[in-house]
């Protein structure tokens, strides 16, 4: 296929994105690589937003596509829009961090994050099996180096070593399972593929079947969802603490935009089959994600299975399938709320566990006193997280469980609401330890907070509160949208 | 009339509540003003609510009705309206909190934040009570149990993070099952009456189960699996044996203040829920389970009364006392006659009002002493006799002293099981006799407890010691003349509730 006639101006806000980090890179080798730079902090947040308002401003809610292979619809700007603020978010959470060590070589860092975004764009873009492949492994491979930026600290190159390989290991599922779907069919356009399918299906069931399971393991890698989380709590504890942030919110609503893009594009026409399983995989994650956060000491390791937990719920609406418009709308309610919530809570422990000097529950003892603001907005983000209101994740899981019932999977519902009402445990044992425990000082210092900090934790209550009383502003948008039209 | 008042007096303290976290929290006094402040405003609202009421209406009145959220599935209205049920609730609900928040003079740490809790807890409660839409009662509900969580870790006694994660935990799941059980009627009523996206309108819903005409859509198994759901997700917050086992922790735990409140209130929302959702939306698996609710009833009310009778401590005696009383309510509400009913109502109120003064009295004299263990109690009324006359007082009007609300309630919810009709519940009678035993318990456990709290051999250490304060007597001198004024004047209750009741009980026996 020859696309010398095609639309490249779809890609502009890639194009503007790619080109900040380059400048950054630029900037950063002939400044030197070490010492502070908030300047190029602040460069990035920039980049993000204004890639962020072309996204919007540029391509808008138009259906448009590069031969099918890069497209731009309201699903991939709707979740362009989250990944971009969300990156500006976990950027805010990291000019704390950065200047804090100096072996974080800033500018390094900044445009790594910065093409780590450019491959999530690129993903929720795709339309085809090629394009998503490059711009997971974009992802993948910045997130790599990422995880492993303090070279000089053990536990960060062991998380990043452990992330690599797993990590490689998945993506090489994921291309074993496309590779028998294209031997099939002689495409990689999913579009073709979900055209193909049924019949496909019908004449090789097993190799389709293969192909699907493959597919469903690597990707379950990316989203972390048991039986493949395995690498999650490890490569959490281990890497930066804001690079643990970016993993749990970016990464994970990036590999579920694809999900979503590859089940229900290229395999709709087979849902009967890999629908149960994807019912299975969300209450095996619900139930283990869950369980296990019960008995963690370690905040970050328990933020990693409580985003394990986190992503059996939104597998559910992926599970339960209404309509497509439905399953989108309710995924990306819930992705937003998920990110707002979860970078939130990674802002408050990133600084909490800076200042503290150590990563244990017992760093929060007494927040309260030290802190109101950060007690506050933290209590905020972990009720959300727990599901109860006025917050987005009340609202979002409700719309999540209301879907479940309505496709008529009442035990995959069931699972949810107990798993929820069991999560209430170590969500509120950190709230407890913030508010009810006295500090281990006699003299309580109040905490300055740093600008950066501040502003990522209001923007994300903000979020998390505004979504609780008025939800109506994004749902009833989001019901009236048509995501994938091609 | 005010437009929109349900809401104004809904988020009334909500909006107290934002308003004292911008006061830097030095300011102690202006802080325990305004709180105190915004409680009076309430009471004021819902006394206005209470004079323009419609006394000759049966259905919902002041509603209010919007499109809130339309998640495409499900359709959800933000919906306030009250009718005889809920207004005295909605009363209740705000004379109790205004007391606890006079009371809560006794916090000295943390105040700024605990008022601010205090008042979100209010806006839960009222808003459950004037919700109309089920969506909203369960988000209104779920929030009281943030704000109790708060309070019971923080301002709690010794073993305050204990009860306060029972709470939570018992609570939750109680909200957990009872909120599956709205999603099914919301599902099942959408299924019945043909709609494109289910609703959670309690009025829509109540129409859609009790058409006859639905019949073949909902099966009467379901409409009775759904029922005993919500009678376990409600019973956990009222609460019904077996599922009381966090109530002592948390009666006993949580700051006197908070305690009133969730003896007088919260407990109530287990109760409204029962009646507004079980029996206004169910009303024939309702009538098939009277037995059922009739002899939970009996076994809360001679369960409660005997655990108290044994307690050491006073707190956990009332915490028992009040567990037993509840049972009152069931009884009343199982017999399906206009005057069990209206008891269960009255005792619903009066309840409120009278265990909310035993633990304030109970709070007032730990003041005092330092203890609450009975055995180390005794003769108060010689250095505190104000005090210990008001608790007196209580424990009379609780055991159901004639002109006290007690008497009427007990009086009406009795007259309502003995009159049971016999296909309502087959053994009426023994019930009932049973149950009026618990009442001798009752005034057993409850004089002998100011027997041995006030009267008898006094220790030389409780010698001199301070009477009531003039902030003490609102509390004391607001809850009991309430009490009395309604069992004095009963119609002033009964006026309100009768057209409500009336129709009520005749859709149920129709």
């Amino acid at each position: 296929m020859l696309l010398f006639d095609a639309n490249w101006s779809l890609m502009t806000p890639e194009i503007v994105l790619a080109a900040f980090a380059l400048l950054i890179f630029t900037i950063d080798f002939m400044t030197g690589v070490k010492g502070k730079k908030p300047f190029i902090g602040r460069l990035s947040i920039v980049a993000l937003l204004t890639t962020a308002a072309l996204v919007v401003g540029w391509n808008g809610a138009q259906t448009a596509s590069i031969g099918h292979m890069f497209v731009v619809d309201p699903f991939s700007t709707a979740f362009k829009v989250v990944i971009l603020v969300g990156v500006a978010l976990v950027i805010g959470i990291s000019m704390y961090y950065v200047d804090r060590h100096p072996d974080m070589y800033q500018g390094e860092f900044y445009s790594l994050l910065l093409f780590a975004t450019l491959g999530a764009m690129l993903m929720v873009s795709s339309l085809d099996l090629i394009t998503l492949f490059i711009g997971l492994e974009i992802l993948s491979i910045s997130a790599y180096c990422l995880a492993g930026f303090r070279k000089y600290h053990k536990k960060s190159t062991e998380s990043a070593v452990k992330y690599v390989v797993l990590g490689g290991t998945a993506s090489a599922f994921i291309l074993y399972g496309m590779s028998f779907i294209y031997g099939l069919t002689g495409t990689t356009s999913l579009v073709d593929i979900g055209g193909q399918i049924g019949t496909l299906f019908e004449a090789y069931p097993y190799l389709v079947m293969m192909s699907l399971l493959f597919m469903i393991a690597g990707f379950g890698f990316k989203i972390s969802v048991v039986p493949f989380h395995m690498w999650a709590p490890d490569v959490y504890e281990g890497a930066p603490t804001p690079v643990t942030a970016f993993l749990a919110a970016i990464s994970k609503v990036a590999a579920f935009a694809i999900v979503i893009r590859v089940f229900f594009i290229g395999f709709e026409g087979i849902y009967e089959e890999w629908g149960f399983l994807i019912a299975i995989v969300a209450a095996v994650t619900m139930v283990v994600g869950n369980l296990i956060a019960l008995n963690q000491h370690n905040i970050k390791r328990l933020m990693a299975y409580s985003g394990i937990a986190q992503a059996g719920y939104l597998l559910v609406p992926v599970a339960a399938f209404v309509t497509l418009d439905m399953t989108v709308s309710v995924v990306l309610f819930y992705a937003i709320a998920y990110v707002m919530m979860t970078l939130g809570a990674f802002a408050v422990i990133t600084f909490v566990t800076e200042k503290t000097g150590s990563e244990d529950i017992l760093s929060f003892r007494g927040l309260y006193h030290r802190s109101p603001f950060l007690a506050i907005a933290m209590s905020a983000f972990l009720i959300s997280l727990a599901g109860l209101p006025a917050t987005a994740g009340f609202t979002g899981k409700a719309w999540i469980f209301f879907q479940a019932i309505s496709a008529g999977l009442l035990w995959l519902a069931v699972v949810m609401i107990v798993m929820s009402v069991v999560s209430f445990f170590y969500y509120f044992g950190i709230i407890s330890q913030m508010f009810m425990k006295e500090p281990d000082e006699d003299v309580v210092t109040r905490m300055s907070i740093p600008v950066s900090t501040a502003s990522v934790v209001s923007v994300s209550l903000v979020v998390t509160i505004g979504l609780g009383f008025l939800p109506f502003l994004l749902i009833n948008l989001f019901t009236s949208m048509n995501w994938m039209a091609f | 009339m005010i437009p929109n008042i349900l809401s104004l007096l809904v988020f009334l303290p909500l909006a107290g509540a934002i308003v004292l976290l911008l006061i830097p929290r030095e300011n102690k006094n202006v802080i325990r003003s305004m709180a105190v402040g915004t409680s009076l405003l309430a009471l004021v609202l819902s006394v206005a609510v209470w004079s323009a009421f419609d006394r000759t209406v049966s259905g919902m009145q002041m509603g209010e009705s919007y499109p809130w959220i339309d998640f495409g599935i499900v359709q959800i209205d933000y919906a306030l309206g009250i009718d005889g049920l809920s207004l005295p609730l909605l009363l209740l609900t705000t004379i109790i909190s205004t007391v606890a928040i006079v009371a809560s003079f006794t916090i000295r740490e943390r105040v700024k934040e605990y008022y601010v809790w205090t008042l979100v807890l209010i806006t839960g409660m009222l808003g459950v009570f004037a919700a109309l839409d089920l969506f909203l009662f369960f988000l209104f509900f779920e929030l009281t149990l943030i704000p109790m969580f708060f309070i019971i870790g923080i301002w709690g006694g010794k073993k305050r993070s204990y009860a306060s994660f029972k709470f939570l935990l018992y609570t939750g799941l109680g909200s957990a099952v009872m909120f599956m059980a709205f999603i099914a009627l919301a599902f099942k009523g959408a299924d019945a009456m043909n709609l494109a996206s289910a609703t959670f309108n309690m009025v829509g819903l109540a129409e859609a189960f009790s058409n006859p005409s639905n019949s073949e859509a909902i099966s009467s198994t379901f409409k009775a699996g759904l029922f005993l759901a919500l009678l376990v997700g409600f019973a956990v917050k009222l609460p019904i044996f077996p599922l009381h086992t966090w109530l002592p922790d948390a009666y006993a735990e949580a700051p006197i203040p908070a305690t009133m409140i969730l003896a007088g209130v919260l407990s109530k929302l287990g109760a409204y829920g029962i009646l507004r959702v079980g029996y206004g939306i169910l009303p024939d698996q309702a009538v098939s389970f009277a037995t059922l609710i009739a002899i939970l009833g009996v076994i809360n009310i001679i369960y409660g009364a005997s655990l108290a009778l044994v307690q050491t401590d006073l707190r956990k005696l009332i915490a028992y006392a009040s567990i037993s009383h509840m049972g009152i309510i069931l009884l009343g509400a199982a017999s399906f006659t206009q005057a069990g009913v209206q008891g269960a109502i009255f005792q619903m109120v009066s309840h409120g009002l009278i265990t909310a003064l035993l633990f304030f009295m109970a709070g007032a004299l730990y003041v005092r002493t330092k203890t609450y263990t009975l055995s180390e109690l005794g003769g108060l009324a010689k250095s505190v006799p104000v005090l210990t006359g008001f608790m007196l007082a209580a424990a009379l009007a609780s055991l159901g002293l004639p002109g006290m609300s007690g008497f009427v309630s007990e009086l009406l919810a009795f007259m309502g099981i003995f009159g049971a009709s016999p296909d309502v519940i087959p053994q009426a009678t023994v019930i009932a006799v049973i149950g009026a035993l618990g009442i001798i318990l009752t005034a057993a456990y409850l004089l002998w407890a100011v027997q041995r709290t006030a009267f008898g051999q006094m220790d030389d250490k409780y010698r001199g010691l301070h009477d009531a304060r003039p902030l003490e007597y609102v509390p004391m001198i607001g809850l009991l003349g309430a009490s009395i004024l309604i069992g004095v004047f009963p119609h002033l209750l009964s006026d309100v509730i009768n057209s409500t009741v009336i129709e009520f009980v005749s859709r149920i026996g129709g």
